[in-house]
């Protein structure tokens, strides 16, 4: 990640010394709009397909035809039409994905603002032809250049180093404190870890409807199989149990802690501590736990919040079940009245995959 | 090797041509003099009589595979994943060909994935493991200092506690493959993780360590310290050479009989603390509903469990009557396997089958059961029995006490069908 930036800080840079401000400035605006993208699409140095196919050389590439990407068969079938996409066809695509192509598996709603489409394309041609090929010239060897020894700092070990005096083995060095809180962004259900900061409610619901709501839903229901975050209180007996922050997870500090370490899927570690706050409050209002649009999230009162389902987790007992009896002897034979009968067959599910057209069957895990 | 590498990239078409090859397998069988059934050969056999190509022409020398690779001929033993059961591929999991493999260890190309994040690419020269939290000293070590400390080996399974999750309502994925591959076994070379938490110096109120991976999900999981300093282990080789990225090159934790989720890939640090984290995936995943609203936590050890690999589903019988080989695999989180008894009958009667290869702790077992099939439909079951006296419970038997959404930890008994002529299915039976 940290090399496609500075690709991306080469490629400004150089248009900037070429002498085309307003271009760079779409760029700059275009990178900011590709947050609701970066989630599933990557681009840049080392891009790899995530959910959506990467975007490098996405200018002039047929619709459909990078390879290793497993796209929709529309997508397919647009590309084998003659879909190649330039400025027109990404813009039409951007603004109604779905209107554009019927079938796209982009679960994208589309861009509203004409101008946020023309800085996307401004920003994903820069990654594109001919802009990439300039930019890989001097202005990027030199920001390798740069980067090396920042890097190797930390890393080399000096090969005469004085003996460490800790432990049996005298091996490894100590964590420096700036170091440790690079690492240690954990949050534990009494607080430990969490960090200064706040966030309401208002603030969460639209970085929700910015980063979250294309997998999770506008109002966490989940989109297809993704997860859904809110709704279910009690249906823990039900047959079909829903699952979620509100009526299942024990803790708020499990929210903050997932979010902040792995969330947007894909663009890990991108929001703020306040972005975690808010997103955290807004959760507990799509949970009915907070009812306020006005509530707000902080260090102050985060452990005050308690979930409704904290009580119903219990440590395992499984050895206590009746078939873990101690000196149970299995029957060896006539351990049944009458010959078995079958009561179920896995094929009249028939969700075995065996082909590309296997619908789901019930149980998934995520 | 483009066709291995073509399977990768379209496994369930190769599970077609495979299905679809098999039957032509049959068919050729009944049809041709070659088949089992054929005490005394009609006409004389032409790959005898007539010189084979690869009996005449010369093949590739020493240079040709710097890395070896499977016979063409097998390019049906491959991972396979079920789409419908995740959101996307890159959060996801597939499964080890259980069904296809013999003895007990698993190649490490066939052990099933399971990422949160897909999978982290990460040069060893870049990767650091940070030890913090309640120790006298936070240290850092590059991989340098780990091949420095004392090594240990050992084979252990790692079974993904949802492994079987999708049976729990009834018998739906038709391949123990699919239904009990979310297992695999290999040999560790690892750092008993005692000597590095030693090294660090662990602090009077240490009792719970927060391993840490370094891919794009973060993975954390807490595990209590006293099964740290008893056998877990930081594991950079496995099988004799480096993990495989998939795996977590270049490091990952090794959580003995515990389920898979705990055995953090790409470690990159681990904290100690004073009580555990409560993270994602202990609280809101891998934890296990039971019928009541109630959910267990921290369900750890992995139970006793088997399942016959062949036949199975996607293992017919295709010799017809006569002498055949039934086999499979049994492992328990609590230590060796005693005993493996099979049924053909559904349940009704039980023989021991025969235990052979390594009997190693928390490690696979592999069983056969060698008989003459007359040719009648029999319902296959398998039941261990481990070291501790627990035996293998039956799918009604868990339902009894759990319902049916607990999803993790179902190690109940499998049943397969198998008819009259030869062709098998995943079945539920009463």
């Amino acid at each position: 990640m940290s090399k496609s930036l500075k690709l991306f800080g080469a490629v400004a840079g150089l248009l900037i010394v070429t002498g085309v401000p307003s271009f760079a400035q779409d760029v700059d605006a275009g990178k900011k709009v590709f947050r609701k993208c970066a989630s599933c699409h990557a681009v840049g140095d080392n891009a790899k397909n995530k959910v959506g196919p990467q975007l490098n050389d996405v200018f002039g590439r047929t619709a459909g035809s990078l390879d290793g990407f497993k796209y929709s068969k529309s997508m397919k079938a647009a590309g084998a039409d003659g879909l190649v996409w330039n400025d027109e066809t990404v813009g039409k695509y951007l603004e109604k994905p779905k209107a554009y192509i019927k079938g796209t598996k982009m679960s994208f709603a589309g861009l509203k603002k004409d101008k946020d489409v023309e800085n996307v394309i401004a920003y994903l041609k820069s990654f594109s032809g001919e802009a990439t090929e300039e930019a890989e010239k001097p202005d990027n060897a030199a920001a390798n250049e740069e980067k090396k020894p920042q890097t190797k700092v930390a890393a080399a070990p000096v090969a005469d180093a004085p003996m460490a005096d800790h432990g049996t083995y005298h091996l490894g060095r100590p964590a420096l404190p700036e170091e440790i809180a690079a690492w240690d962004i954990d949050i534990r259900p009494d607080g430990q870890g969490l960090p200064a900061g706040s966030g309401t409610v208002a603030r969460g619901g639209e970085l929700f409807d910015e980063q979250c709501a294309v997998c999770h839903g506008s109002f966490g229901e989940g989109e297809g199989r993704w997860p859904v975050l809110a709704g279910g209180q009690g249906t823990l007996t039900d047959d079909r149990p829903v699952k979620t922050i509100g009526s299942y997870w024990p803790y708020l500090s499990t929210v903050f802690d997932y979010v902040k370490r792995a969330m947007p899927f894909g663009n890990a570690q991108s929001l703020s501590d306040d972005d975690v706050y808010a997103l955290t409050a807004y959760l507990l209002y799509l949970n009915d736990i907070v009812t306020d649009e006005d509530f707000e999230l902080s260090s102050d009162n985060f452990t005050e919040v308690r979930l409704p389902n904290e009580a119903n987790f219990i440590d395992d007992n499984r050895q206590d079940e009746p078939q873990y009896a101690a000196g149970l002897e299995p029957c060896m034979s006539n351990c049944m009245p009458e010959p078995a009968k079958v009561t179920m067959h896995a094929r009249v599910l028939d969700v075995t995959p065996e082909g590309e057209e296997d619908e789901g069957g019930a149980g998934a895990i995520d | 090797m483009s066709d291995q590498s073509q399977d990768k990239t379209h496994p369930n078409k190769s599970r077609r041509s495979f299905l679809s090859g098999g039957v032509a397998v049959a068919g050729g069988v009944a049809a041709s003099a070659l088949g089992a059934r054929a005490a005394v050969a009609a006409t004389p056999d032409p790959l005898i009589t007539e010189i084979q190509e690869w009996n005449q022409v010369l093949g590739d020398g020493v240079d040709a595979a710097p890395y070896g690779v499977p016979s063409e001929f097998e390019a049906d033993v491959v991972r396979r994943d079920v789409p419908w059961l995740t959101a996307d591929p890159i959060s996801s999991i597939n499964f080890t060909p259980i069904h296809q493999l013999d003895g007990i260890i698993t190649p490490n190309g066939l052990c099933f994935e399971r990422h949160h994040g897909g999978v982290a690419q990460i040069d060893p020269a870049d990767h650091r493991l940070m030890i913090n939290g309640l120790v006298d000293n936070p240290l850092v070590f590059t991989m340098q200092d780990l091949m420095r400390f004392p090594r240990e080996n050992h084979v252990y399974f790692l079974e993904c506690a949802a492994n079987s999750g999708m049976e729990w309502r009834g018998s739906q994925l038709n391949g123990c493959q699919f239904t009990h591959g979310m297992v695999h076994n290999v040999m560790y070379t690892g750092i008993p993780l005692k000597l590095l938490l030693q090294e660090a110096g662990l602090k009077p109120n240490a009792a719970w360590l927060l391993p840490e991976g370094a891919d794009a999900s973060g993975m954390t999981r807490s595990v209590p310290l006293d099964k740290a300093l008893d056998d877990c282990l930081v594991a950079f080789k496995m099988n004799g050479e480096a993990l495989r990225p998939e795996q977590g090159y270049p490091i990952r934790l090794v959580v003995p009989g515990w389920e898979g989720n705990m055995w953090i890939k790409w470690l990159r640090r681990i904290e100690v603390g004073d009580q555990p984290w409560h993270h994602r995936e202990e609280t809101s995943k891998y934890t296990d509903l039971l019928a009541n609203g109630k959910a267990r936590r921290f369900t750890w050890a992995m139970d006793v469990k088997s399942v016959i690999t062949s036949p199975s589903p996607q293992m017919p019988i295709t010799h017809g009557r006569g002498h055949t080989v039934l086999t499979g695999l049994a492992w328990s989180g609590h230590g060796r396997i005693k005993r493996v008894d099979v049924s053909l009958d559904g349940g009704r009667n039980w023989q021991t089958a025969r235990l052979d290869g390594p009997s190693l702790s928390k490690s696979l077992h592999r069983f056969y059961h060698e008989f003459n099939w007359d040719g009648s439909e029999m319902y296959l079951q398998s039941r261990a029995i481990d070291e501790l006296g627990n035996v293998q419970p039956t799918k009604n038997e868990l339902r009894a006490a759990r319902g049916e959404n607990s999803i993790y930890h179902n190690n109940g008994i499998q049943t397969w069908q198998v008819r009259t002529d030869g062709e098998t299915e995943n079945v539920e039976i009463s």
